[in-house]
C-alpha cells in the first residue's frame, strides 16, 4: 500500500516538473536580449466563445509579423497568448498573461486585448512596466478618457489604470460614446425604428453600449419600449421578453451584448413571434452570431469601430495576401486588418526606436515613446495618430448588414476628431 | 392614554426582531403579488396566456431533468451533480445521430420527420442510460458505504468530465441544432401557440406518466421504492440492490437524454456548460417539489418554468433569479420537505 502511494506520488512530482518546464519554455526565460530577436506579442480569446473575433485578430498580427520579418536587422517573431478560462475571455487570465510577456525581455510591445475588461486589468501591469500595449478592438470609454461615471460604472479612471502617470496603452478602435450611437442615428435615420426594445447582457461593455444607444435613440425623438438586462449564463428563453417587445409595438431590437453571451440567439427565437430588423454591436458582427440567429439571419445590422480593409484600394494586394495565407472563411473577421494595422504601427515604432537607440535593441520606455510619437500611419484600414490619451484622432465607425451567411459592408464615416 | 402608547411602544420595541422581519417580508410577498397582478391585468389575458405556454413548455424540460435527481436521491440520497451533464450530453448525442438517420432540415414539419425522430429520441435514451450507469458502476458503487461526501465529489468529479468532454468533442460555441419542427401556429385569445410548444409539453407529460406507472405497477418500480426503503432488507428479499440502483440510474438518464433532445428541438442551441445553469434549476425543482418525490419532481419543475417566465415576462429578468430562490427559501421555511413532501425514508 505504502509502495502504491510513493510511486503515485512520484508520477504526480514528475508530471509537475514537465508541466513547470512546459510554462517555463512559453513564458520565456527572459535575459539575453542581444540575440538579435524582438518578439511582436499578441493577447486575444483564441479557444472560447469569443474565438470567432478573437483568432481572426490573432491572424492578422501573425501576418504582419511573418509578413515583415525584420526590423533593422532585428529578428521578428510572433508569439500568441490566450486569455480564455472555461471558455470566455478572462480578465485574470489576461493579468497573468502580461506578467509572462513583461518577463520575456525579448518582448517590446503587445497587440490586443479584444475585451474592455481584460485591458482593464492589464493595463496597470504592463504600465508599471513600460509595456506597450495596442488594441484594436478595445472600446470602452474610460479605458483612455475620464468620465464622472467612469470610476462608479468601471471601478477605474484613465489615472488609476497608469500608476507610472505615463501612457503606455494606445487604441485604433472608436470608443463606445460613438458606437451605441451611432447604432441609434442608423436606427432612426436609415431603418425608421423610433420604437425599439433593448437588451443586454450584465457585462460592462453590453450594458455600457446598450446604455449609450438608448440616450441617442431618446435624444432623436424615439423611445425604448422595453430594456432587459440578462443573466446570460443561465437565460435560455428569451421569449417572454420578445413577447413583450413585440406587444409594445418595438420596430427594431436592439442587443447589447457579444457572441460570447449568446448575442444572436434571440434572433433566431423571434422567428414567429416578430419580424424587425435586429441591431448588435461589434461583438455580434462575426460567424458565430450568424450561426445562432439560425435560418433568421436576415435583416441583421452590427456597427464595427473600426474601418473596413476592404473599402481601401490600397489595401488589395495585403488583403489578398493574407487570404492565400489565412484561406478559410472563419479565418477573417471585422478586426484582422484593425489587428494588423496595430501590429504594423508597433514594429514602425520599434523600428524608430532602434534608430534612436543607435541601432541597438531599444528598452521599453523608447517603443513606448516611438509608439505614442506615431504620425499619420496608413494602415489598411486607415492613416493613424495618437492623441495624448492614446485615442486614434480619427475614429471610424463602420455598418455591416447580414447578406446571406455573410456580413456585407453597408457604409462608414469618421466619428469625433 | 398616554400610558396605553407608552405601553404599546415597549411592546413593539420588546417584540422579537425575526416577528418585524416576517412581517416586513409579509409586506414585501404581498406589494410583488399585487404590482404582478396589476401588471396582469393591465397587459391582458392574451399576453398572460402567452407567458404561461412559454413557462409551461420550459418547465416541462427542467421537470424531465428534476425527475432524474430526485430518483437518485430518493434510492440512495446522492445529489449526482453530473446529472445535468447528462441532459447536454443527450442533446449533443441526438445532435450528433439526426443526420445519421436522415433528419435534415429539408424534411422540417413534414410527416417525414417522424419516424427519424423517434429513432433518434430512442437511441439518444438508451446511450444516456447505458452511460449513466457506466458512472454508476466506475464512480459511485464502490463508494456506497464511504463517507457521505466522497460519492458527492466524484459526482462533481463526474460533472467536470463530461463537460471537458464535451468541450473537446464540440467546442466552446454555441452549436446550431436544426429546427425540425413544425413552424404552424394558432392564435387563442391573441395568444399565438405555436406547434412546437405543444410537442414539447406533450412529450414530457407522456414520458412523466409513463415513468408513474412504471414505479408504481412494475415489478422493478417496487423492487426500487423497496430498495429507497431499507437496502439490507431489501436484499434479504432476494432483491438484487445493485441491479435496481442501476436500473434507476438508467431511467433517470433515459429521462436526461430525451430533455436534452427536447431542448435541442425547441432552443436549436446546445453549448457545452448548458446542463451547469440547466441542472442548478433542475435540482432546485427537485427540492422545491420534495426531493424523492416524483410527482414533486414535476411539478416543482413545472413552477420553476412559469415563475422564469412571469418574471421575465412581467418584471425584469434580471430578478429572474432572485426571484425563484426567493421563493425556494420561503416554501423551504414554512414546508422544509417541499412542496408534496419527501419521500426518503428515515434511518
Amino acid at each position: 500500500m505504502q509502495r502504491r502511494w510513493y510511486t503515485a506520488g512520484s508520477i504526480i512530482a514528475g508530471l509537475a516538473m514537465i508541466a513547470t518546464a512546459c510554462t517555463g519554455g512559453t513564458g520565456g526565460g527572459g535575459g539575453g536580449a542581444t540575440s538579435g530577436e524582438i518578439i511582436i506579442a499578441s493577447n486575444q480569446p483564441t479557444s472560447g466563445g469569443d474565438a470567432s473575433d478573437g483568432l481572426p485578430a490573432q491572424n492578422g498580427i501573425q501576418f504582419a509579423v511573418e509578413s515583415k520579418g525584420t526590423i533593422k536587422g532585428f529578428k521578428l517573431t510572433f508569439k500568441g497568448w490566450d486569455d480564455t478560462v472555461n471558455g470566455t475571455h478572462d480578465p485574470q487570465k489576461g493579468a497573468q498573461n502580461i506578467q509572462e510577456m513583461i518577463a520575456d525581455a525579448k518582448i517590446l510591445g503587445m497587440v490586443g486585448p479584444n475585451n474592455s475588461n481584460v485591458a482593464r486589468a492589464q493595463i496597470p501591469i504592463a504600465n508599471r512596466a513600460s509595456f506597450a500595449m495596442i488594441s484594436a478592438a478595445n472600446t470602452n470609454e474610460c479605458l483612455t478618457q475620464t468620465f464622472d461615471y467612469c470610476e462608479k460604472d468601471t471601478g477605474s479612471t484613465p489615472a488609476k489604470l497608469r500608476p507610472n502617470g505615463t501612457n503606455n496603452y494606445f487604441r485604433i478602435a472608436a470608443a463606445d460614446t460613438f458606437q451605441g450611437p451611432a447604432a441609434a442615428d442608423f436606427a432612426v435615420d436609415t431603418l425608421k425604428a423610433t420604437k425599439v426594445a433593448v437588451w443586454s447582457d450584465n457585462e460592462t461593455f453590453g450594458k455600457g453600449v446598450a446604455d449609450k444607444f438608448t440616450a441617442e435613440l431618446v435624444e432623436k425623438g424615439g423611445t425604448v419600449v422595453a430594456r432587459q438586462d440578462f443573466d446570460t449564463k443561465v437565460t435560455n428563453d428569451w421569449k417572454p421578453f420578445l413577447t413583450d417587445a413585440k406587444n409594445k409595438g418595438a420596430q427594431a431590437i436592439y442587443a447589447g451584448a457579444t457572441s460570447g453571451t449568446k448575442i444572436c440567439i434571440p434572433r433566431a427565437q423571434m422567428k414567429g413571434i416578430l419580424d424587425v430588423p435586429y441591431m448588435v454591436p461589434d461583438g455580434g458582427v462575426n460567424s458565430q452570431c450568424i450561426k445562432d440567429a439560425a435560418d433568421n439571419a436576415a435583416n441583421m445590422y452590427g456597427t464595427v469601430a473600426a474601418a473596413d480593409a476592404n473599402q481601401n484600394p490600397d489595401a488589395k494586394a495585403t488583403i489578398d495576401a493574407f487570404t492565400k495565407r489565412f484561406p478559410k472563411k472563419e479565418d477573417v473577421g471585422s478586426y484582422t486588418f484593425p489587428a494588423m494595422d496595430c501590429a504594423n504601427i508597433l514594429i514602425d515604432a520599434i523600428g524608430r526606436a532602434i534608430d534612436a537607440n543607435g541601432g541597438k535593441m531599444p528598452t521599453r520606455e523608447q517603443v513606448v515613446k516611438a509608439v505614442s510619437e506615431t504620425k499619420a500611419f496608413k494602415g489598411t484600414t486607415g492613416t493613424y495618430t495618437f492623441d495624448k490619451n492614446g485615442d486614434p484622432t480619427s475614429p471610424t465607425m463602420a455598418i455591416f448588414q447580414t447578406k446571406g451567411t455573410d456580413w456585407a459592408f453597408v457604409k462608414q464615416f469618421g466619428v469625433g476628431g | 392614554m398616554v400610558g396605553q402608547l407608552r405601553q404599546a411602544r415597549t411592546a413593539f420595541v420588546a417584540a422579537p426582531i425575526g416577528r418585524i422581519l416576517s412581517v416586513l417580508v409579509l409586506l414585501v410577498i404581498v406589494y410583488v403579488i399585487f404590482v404582478l397582478l396589476t401588471r396582469i391585468f393591465d397587459r391582458g389575458g392574451g399576453y398572460f396566456l402567452q407567458i404561461l405556454i412559454f413557462g409551461v413548455a420550459n418547465g416541462a424540460i427542467y421537470a424531465l431533468v428534476a425527475l432524474g435527481y430526485t430518483m437518485v436521491y430518493g434510492i440512495i440520497e446522492l445529489i449526482n451533480f453530473a446529472h445535468g451533464d447528462l441532459f447536454t450530453l443527450g442533446g449533443f448525442i441526438s445532435l450528433f445521430l439526426l443526420p445519421i438517420v436522415g433528419a435534415d432540415a429539408s424534411k422540417a414539419g413534414t410527416a417525414a420527420i417522424i419516424l427519424p425522430l423517434i429513432i433518434v429520441f430512442l437511441a439518444t435514451m438508451a446511450i444516456c442510460g447505458a452511460i449513466n450507469v457506466t458512472i454508476e458502476r466506475v464512480a459511485y458503487r464502490p463508494l456506497r458505504h464511504a463517507p457521505r461526501v466522497a460519492p458527492l465529489i466524484t459526482a462533481i468529479g463526474m460533472s467536470f468530465i463530461l463537460e471537458g468532454l464535451m468541450f473537446l468533442w464540440k467546442g466552446p460555441f454555441n452549436l446550431p441544432y436544426p429546427n425540425l419542427l413544425p413552424t404552424a401556429s394558432f392564435t387563442i385569445a391573441e395568444a399565438t401557440i405555436h406547434l412546437r410548444d405543444i410537442f414539447v409539453i406533450v412529450i414530457a407529460v407522456v414520458l412523466m406518466i409513463v415513468l408513474s406507472i412504471f414505479v408504481s405497477r412494475s415489478s422493478l418500480g417496487k423492487a426500487m421504492r423497496a430498495t429507497a426503503q431499507d437496502q439490507d432488507a431489501t436484499e434479504l428479499m432476494g432483491i438484487d440492490i445493485n441491479r435496481t440502483i442501476a436500473a434507476t440510474f438508467f431511467i433517470g438518464a433515459v429521462l436526461a437524454g430525451a430533455g436534452g433532445t427536447i431542448f435541442g428541438l425547441y432552443y436549436n442551441t446546445l453549448v457545452f456548460d448548458l446542463g451547469f445553469s440547466a441542472g442548478l434549476f433542475a435540482f432546485t425543482a427537485a427540492v422545491f417539489g420534495g426531493i424523492g418525490n416524483i410527482q414533486g419532481a414535476a411539478l416543482g419543475g413545472l413552477v420553476i418554468g412559469i415563475i422564469i417566465a412571469f418574471s421575465d415576462g412581467y418584471f425584469e429578468s434580471a430578478w429572474t433569479q432572485v426571484v425563484i430562490f426567493g421563493i425556494l427559501i420561503l416554501v423551504l421555511v414554512f414546508r422544509p420537505t417541499g412542496l408534496l413532501g419527501m419521500r426518503v425514508p428515515e434511518k
